[in-house]
């Protein structure tokens, strides 16, 4: 087994659910109704507890502790797609990029479910249950907003066309694509995009949306090998800002 | 708006102007009353109330707003307007006395769950089913068919088929990753930190207040 390909993938999907745990949770307490503030802030902490156990798997393949790994690398040394760090703007863009990536995510870890890195594999099953959650709360309120009102509509619409060039840099191929796949580790981006897209299909179908053909869309990659948007940044100094402040807090 | 919070410093609050008039009064969500399941072989107890603009979206906002601490096996909602209610009794009135008798009344037998409220402050507990014709008729079958004799000061009958169930598929929401204790407000030993900053503080003070004596 290669480690630094299994390094790589680890990486990604930490950096992922890590910065956007950290961003919908920026929404506690600001939420659109007391009970969806609480949910979203809730799925935001399940994001964060599943980048901690990605990063101490990789602790076990002898990288530094969580907290190190989460606190002291600068921007260009994550791995997360640019999708995650975008900036929170309206509620309808956090829906959306919470559906679109969810979706990823979920298929990503029935993939890794049968993954030949067993411990992987064992965390994939353990999740399964939050993220059922997590697509049951992204898919009904596409359904729900995306065939209420006129205004709902097109707001989901906007944030649909305006996401989706970021969702197809989910899918940036890692440089040891081939080595996932022959080892079994993991099925491979493109397979993922595939069933990915099926599924956003199904989704988008029950509602009043449409989703654009992916064909006319330009992806956004770069977020895979450490070239971020002007947003990461900030926001790793704020998340951590207390680290660095006092190393030993607990909190 | 200048905030220590720099969630608030970032929202453009000047964009959107606040409206001086007041919302239309019934410009809100409806609520759903939500049943939680704490293990297997305990009834459905009622946990609390979600608005919500459907009985879906209750659902999915009941999972999180009840559930995301505490034990629980399964978890469902229903329209608060498809609850009936009968008075709650003073005392150690028993709810069932004041529900008369009636002979069988015709029409379609449908299933109907029955919950009682044992004491005030409580919270009502699922006693069983009851094939009836109507909410009145459930509440009577129900009395011949789980009134214990005392201590029951309330019912509440919900026609079966407006709950939204928990899926069998849907059963494994509540399998999580155990280690979730920044969900347990005590797991902070809160209290304990603030008493050792308070000390530390308190400590440093002394110090500081010996030496400016000194200078003087």
């Amino acid at each position: 087994m290669n480690n630094i390909a299994l390094k790589e993938l680890l990486y990604k999907i930490a950096d992922d659910q890590l910065i956007l745990g950290h961003r919908n949770s920026e929404w506690t307490g600001m939420g659109p109704l007391l009970e969806e503030d609480i949910a979203f802030s809730s799925m935001a902490q399940d994001k964060v507890g599943q980048s901690l156990a990605m990063y101490t798997l990789l602790h076990s393949l002898g990288e530094g502790d969580p907290d190190t790994v989460a606190f002291t690398r600068r921007g260009n040394q994550f791995h997360n797609c640019v999708l995650v760090e975008l900036p929170n703007g309206e509620y309808d863009f956090s829906l959306v990029r919470h559906f679109l990536f969810n979706t990823a995510e979920v298929i990503r870890f029935e993939l890794l479910s049968t993954s030949s890195y067993e411990p992987l594999a064992q965390l994939a099953k353990k999740i399964r249950g939050e993220l059922r959650y997590h697509t049951l709360h992204a898919n009904t309120w596409i359904r729900q907003l995306g065939s209420s009102t006129e205004e709902s509509i097109a707001r989901i619409q906007a944030s649909l066309n305006f996401s989706l060039p970021f969702a197809m840099g989910i899918f940036e191929a890692s440089p040891h694509e081939n080595e996932l796949i022959e080892s079994g580790v993991f099925a491979g981006e493109k397979a993922l995009k595939q069933r990915w897209l099926a599924k956003v299909e199904e989704i988008i179908h029950q509602t009043d949306l449409h989703l654009p053909d992916l064909n006319t869309v330009e992806p956004v990659p770069g977020g895979r090998v450490g070239k971020h948007s002007e947003h990461l940044q900030p926001l790793l100094d704020e998340m951590s800002e207390v680290f660095r402040i006092d190393p030993t807090a607990e909190w | 708006m200048n905030s220590l919070d720099p969630r608030v410093n970032r929202l453009s609050t000047n964009t959107y102007p606040v409206p001086n008039e007041p919302t239309a009064p019934l410009d809100q969500f409806g609520t759903f009353e939500v049943f939680v399941q704490p293990k297997g072989d305990k009834p459905f107890q009622h946990e609390g109330i979600v608005h919500a603009p459907n009985l879906e979206m209750a659902y999915v906002l009941a999972k999180e707003a009840f559930t995301r601490r505490f034990v629980c096996v399964s978890l469902y909602v229903v329209d608060t307007a498809n609850v009936a209610a009968s008075p709650i009794t003073e005392g150690d009135v028993n709810i069932y006395q004041r529900i008369e008798d009636r002979s069988d009344q015709p029409g379609e037998k449908l299933s109907y769950e029955i919950y009682h409220l044992t004491r005030r402050g409580k919270q009502h507990v699922h006693a069983g089913t009851v094939q009836a014709v109507n909410a009145q008729d459930a509440m009577v079958k129900a009395k011949h068919q789980f009134n214990s004799g005392k201590g029951i000061c309330s019912v509440w009958v919900i026609q079966t088929k407006n709950i939204r169930f928990t899926l069998p598929e849907e059963k494994d929401l509540w399998n999580t990753l155990p280690e979730k204790k920044f969900r347990d407000a005590s797991a902070y030993k809160g209290g304990d930190k603030l008493s050792v900053f308070l000390q530390s503080k308190q400590k440093s003070s002394d110090h500081s207040g010996h030496s400016d004596n000194a200078d003087q």
